[in-house]
């Protein structure tokens, strides 16, 4: 009988610890670069992203070759020689909610956040810090965030060729949805 | 004189129309890529669990063909088409429909097996595979 109290007591310890937990294998990512000759767009729809709602951390990451371009050499060029992604597959972020005091991941409600850690791409990390909205709304969380990423902060050389073509500031886009990590 | 301005002409020509093709060079056709190799979801998943560095070296930027049986079907309200392929784990091998291609069907049923061929991306929890077309 205690066999069974202490198992079921685990197993309500265990379903509590993974409904802390939020997961997405959707994440929408895009960016945009604005340059005087050129606009590039390119987007991504299968970034994973997960949140712990008890201590505001989160987790994303994005594989660089399922970002799609709407001209196949725009795609190659960005792949080859400038995100040379088949050294460097993926690009990630890691970080935390910096205002939780502001955000109750626990109730439905929108809110203002703010985002600090550190972002992984082209195989070199920087510190980022980016603001965005989360939406909690029946047991989902939605997340929206627009921030910039500077191509020289990650060593992506942009030939001065083609400075004309590219922006150095490319912005981000990320939206996402969030279910609990079912187990 | 004139001969020689024709020829500059011409190469002028050739090479704006060599740029203008490379330019809007067309994404390759999915239904018709020849497919680098065949593999079984499951196989697939546990080589990247057990080293990526060296999957990746196999089939990232391959067009490979997957088989496994469906875990998961979904379309996103944009219209994305996805399938996760059971690996027995919790995660799986996750084919994202082409945008570009004409698809038969893009819901699965639940169990049913099936075989996607698509451009593998690498591992992010999931293999991820994009630009998928359901081969029969």
């Amino acid at each position: 009988m205690r066999i069974i109290l202490l198992s079921i007591m685990l197993l309500l310890g265990a379903a509590h610890v993974s409904a802390q937990k939020y997961f997405t294998r959707d994440a929408k990512v895009k960016f945009f670069s604005d340059a005087s000759l050129e606009k590039i767009e390119a987007v991504n729809k299968s970034g994973t992203g997960i949140l712990d709602v008890s201590t505001g951390q989160m987790e994303w990451k994005v594989l660089i070759k399922g970002f799609l371009f709407e001209k196949a050499l725009m795609q190659e060029h960005f792949n080859e020689n400038y995100m040379e992604s088949s050294k460097y597959p993926d690009a990630s972020f890691k970080g935390s909610i910096a205002n939780l005091n502001e955000v109750n991941l626990g109730k439905d409600g929108r809110y203002k956040a703010t985002v600090k850690g550190k972002m992984k791409i082209h195989g070199v990390e920087k510190d980022l810090e980016a603001t965005g909205t989360i939406t909690v709304k029946q047991g989902s969380i939605a997340i929206h965030s627009d921030f910039t990423v500077a191509c020289s902060d990650f060593n992506i050389k942009i030939e001065a060729a083609k400075v004309a073509n590219i922006a150095n500031e490319i912005k981000v886009t990320l939206d996402a949805t969030l279910q609990p990590l079912k187990k | 004189m004139k001969r020689l301005l024709y020829f500059i002409a011409a190469v002028a020509l050739i090479g704006g129309a060599v740029g203008y093709y490379l330019w809007n060079k067309p994404h390759e056709n999915m239904e018709t890529a020849k497919t680098d190799l065949a593999i079984q979801a499951n196989v697939l998943f546990d080589e990247y669990n057990a080293d990526e560095t060296a999957a990746n070296a196999k089939y990232l930027d391959k067009t490979i063909a997957v088989t496994g049986k469906v875990k998961e079907s979904s379309t996103a309200e944009d219209g994305t088409a996805k399938v996760n392929l059971d690996t027995g784990s919790d995660f799986g091998v996750l084919c994202e429909l082409d945008p570009l291609s004409k698809h038969d069907r893009t819901t699965f049923t639940e169990g049913e097996t099936v075989t996607f061929k698509g451009i593998c991306t690498g591992l992010n929890f999931d293999v991820q595979l994009t630009r998928c077309v359901e081969v029969k």
